[in-house]
């Protein structure tokens, strides 16, 4: 069975429709050089290392993962703003790598993104007006008195007051801005949105709401999300299918019950281990799986299993020389089929 | 802003009396307490205005010489600040200085300051690549060379070949004057000026460029589909524009005194037309300060005030903007 194969996930079909975006053995590698004047390549940093995936019309695909294991560059790579090295991002049936300029231009307005820093992601130079209406500009949308009206119609879609439309980014607190920055995602009623890791630099009490907005405009606008973050209880919220990434690989794709009641990639179990419990005793008492040494360098990556250097049961199989792929264990759960990292 | 206060509504108010405040404006509110910045503001603005005005105010024609009054000490009847060995008024002499000062700055601001450096900066720090490579060398190579010497050979070795040419664009167009005045010398002046003035302001520029190209709102104007042109013009420039007043405003010293030195060593403004650099050649000169010294001390002090606010002005613009 081969990672392509992994697209036809089976179980959600009933609940979402049709596929809106498929991934297929994308690679975003970034390429390392040196030299005085003219500039060579000595390495590639391997960020996204061959990963495919599905996702369904009005569903929320969660991707975990520590920092650095390449699911922001997932995201960039699927909108374009990163050119991928190799594989393929298919959006509702147009190929998305082969668009150019003003073609792909013309597709942004379908696909938009949320950032994580909510300080660096709005212009400071430009009011909350000019940032919302900047992208009905930019596709000729909404001309003269109807924009002004789609403006407040956005404002308050995302909980914001109209009468706010002419202070500058400065002015409102992150979660206000992180609000702003979701109107400017939706001002071009897109179908897709990629949400990286939106609530991560929030307070926890504006977290909720932040994450409770987006699953209402989700209901309302007819949203598909992928959604990136680091923290599993977050994710576990919002997301109707997980993939956990590591080291620019997808290690096991589920259900979100699912993957939290029964994971079978070792490194699923040390991940989901590390989630605190709100309560002291559970909390002094839970198992914690503490993985042995650092991620190593996507500069260099272990060979076959990527996870093999932090394994525990490493010397029981041999994935040092077979590269593992996503296989199908329980319907419509993946996982990376190297066995000593998998638990049944 | 405390997120923790104002989140819980956010749509709770956040002072809807208060008024919102461009950084134009905030700027301005830190400038205007500052008195020394103003002061050099308003002594700048009115020695510019003086150089405008510069044929209306002044009493003589800056050309005018009377061998009979020749050398007379300020107070003289109908010469307020003297004359000169010609018997040129000194105050009209002093004034036309003055708008040559004037002219050569604000030329320079403009050619090198505020379009050649930035226009190069914002390209270099945008399009990187080879465009940054070949822009960035250039500004090297010019840096690298003792500008004030460079300056002085090529207007030195240029000076003929442009009156040349100059003498045949009056004889062709039927314009007069721009030779017998030492008008034409401008044109070298603020040559070779920008030619060396445009790479403090590219680098200022690259560099906050090339920060702010790395920032998310200029990957979600990207994801929105704003073309390159637009990423300059909406998103970046607006974010440089302030450190480009910044960079000519402390600038503005430099190229005044430059001007000055030029025209000292006698290659750039050409006589008749007056400048500070050759008002106090004439003045200088140890015997000539003895039994003349208003010839020294009055173009002396005037340009000696320009300067010191010039750089006082830039501290204080500078000051204000960083939040002092």
């Amino acid at each position: 069975m081969t990672t392509e194969s992994a697209t036809t996930q089976g179980s959600s079909e009933a609940k979402f429709g049709e596929t809106l975006l498929s991934v297929k053995g994308l690679r975003m590698y970034f390429p390392v050089t040196s030299g005085l004047f003219v500039q060579r390549k000595v390495a590639d940093v391997r960020a996204v290392d061959g990963i495919s995936f599905d996702v369904k019309k009005g569903e929320t695909l969660g991707l975990v993962g520590e920092s650095g294991c390449g699911k922001s560059t997932t995201g960039r790579a699927i909108l374009q703003l990163h050119r991928p090295t190799e594989g393929t991002v298919n959006f509702d049936g147009t190929e998305l790598t082969e668009l150019k300029g003003a073609g792909l231009r013309r597709f942004r307005r379908r696909m938009q993104m949320i950032f994580q820093d909510p300080f660096s992601s709005l212009n400071p130079r430009m009011s909350v007006a000019q940032i919302i209406s900047e992208p009905l500009a930019i596709h000729g949308l909404y001309k003269g008195a109807e924009r002004r009206e789609r403006l407040d119609y956005i404002l308050n879609a995302v909980g914001l007051n109209p009468t706010y439309a002419r202070r500058y980014p400065h002015e409102f607190s992150g979660g206000q801005r992180q609000r702003i920055g979701i109107g400017r995602a939706l001002a071009v009623e897109p179908d897709f949105i990629v949400c990286d890791e939106p609530v991560s630099a929030l307070d926890v009490s504006i977290q909720a709401q932040v994450i409770n907005l987006l699953e209402d405009l989700q209901e309302q606008f007819d949203l598909t999300y992928l959604f990136i973050a680091h923290d599993l209880s977050v994710v576990k919220h919002i997301s109707d299918r997980i993939a956990v990434m590591y080291l620019g690989h997808i290690v096991e794709l589920a259900e979100a019950e699912e993957l939290y009641l029964n994971p079978v990639h070792a490194y699923t179990r040390a991940l989901l281990s590390a989630i605190p419990i709100p309560d002291p005793i559970v909390e002094q008492t839970r198992d914690r799986i503490i993985l042995e040494g650092d991620v190593p360098s996507p500069l260099n990556p272990p060979k076959g299993c990527v996870f093999r250097t932090r394994c525990t049961k490493k010397d029981q199989c041999k994935c040092s020389d077979t590269v593992p792929v996503l296989e199908e264990i329980e319907p419509g759960h993946w996982v990376a089929n190297c066995q000593c990292c998998m638990t049944k | 802003m405390n997120m923790r206060d104002s989140e819980i509504d956010s749509r709770s108010p956040i002072d809807v009396n208060k008024k919102s405040m461009s950084l134009t404006a905030a700027v301005w509110a830190r400038f205007r307490r500052k008195r020394l910045g103003v002061l050099s503001l308003i002594v700048v603005v009115s020695l510019f205005v003086i150089g405008i005005l510069a044929p209306v105010l002044s009493p003589y024609d800056y050309r005018e010489t009377d061998l009979t009054s020749a050398l007379l000490s300020p107070g003289s009847d109908g010469h307020l600040l003297g004359t000169d060995r010609l018997g040129r008024d000194l105050l009209t002499r002093t004034i036309y200085s003055i708008r040559t000062t004037v002219i050569i700055t604000a030329v320079t601001m403009l050619t090198g300051g505020l379009l050649l450096g930035p226009v190069l900066g914002l390209l270099a720090g945008f399009f990187g690549r080879w465009t940054d490579v070949l822009i960035s060398r250039i500004g090297e190579i010019f840096s690298s060379l003792p500008a004030l010497l460079m300056m002085i050979l090529i207007n030195a070795t240029l000076d003929e070949r442009l009156r040349g040419q100059i003498r045949r664009f009056e004889d062709w167009s039927g314009i007069d004057g721009l030779i017998s005045t030492g008008a034409y010398s401008y044109f070298l002046v603020f040559g070779t000026l920008s030619l060396f003035f445009w790479v403090g302001s590219m680098r200022i520029v690259r560099a906050q460029v090339l920060s702010i190209r790395e920032l998310d709102y200029i990957t979600a104007a990207e994801a929105l589909g704003a073309t390159p042109v637009r990423i300059l013009s909406r998103h970046i420039f607006p974010n440089v524009a302030f450190l480009i007043i910044l960079g000519v405003s402390s600038a503005l010293a430099g190229i005044a005194g430059s001007e000055l030195v030029l025209t000292w060593v006698g290659v750039g403004v050409q006589p008749p037309m007056p400048s500070f650099g050759s008002l106090l050649f004439e003045g200088s000169g140890a015997r000539t300060v003895r039994a003349y010294p208003h010839l020294l001390l009055v173009p002396g002090t005037i340009v000696t005030l320009l300067l010191f606010c010039f750089v006082l002005l830039g501290d204080a613009i500078n000051d204000a903007y960083r939040g002092d």
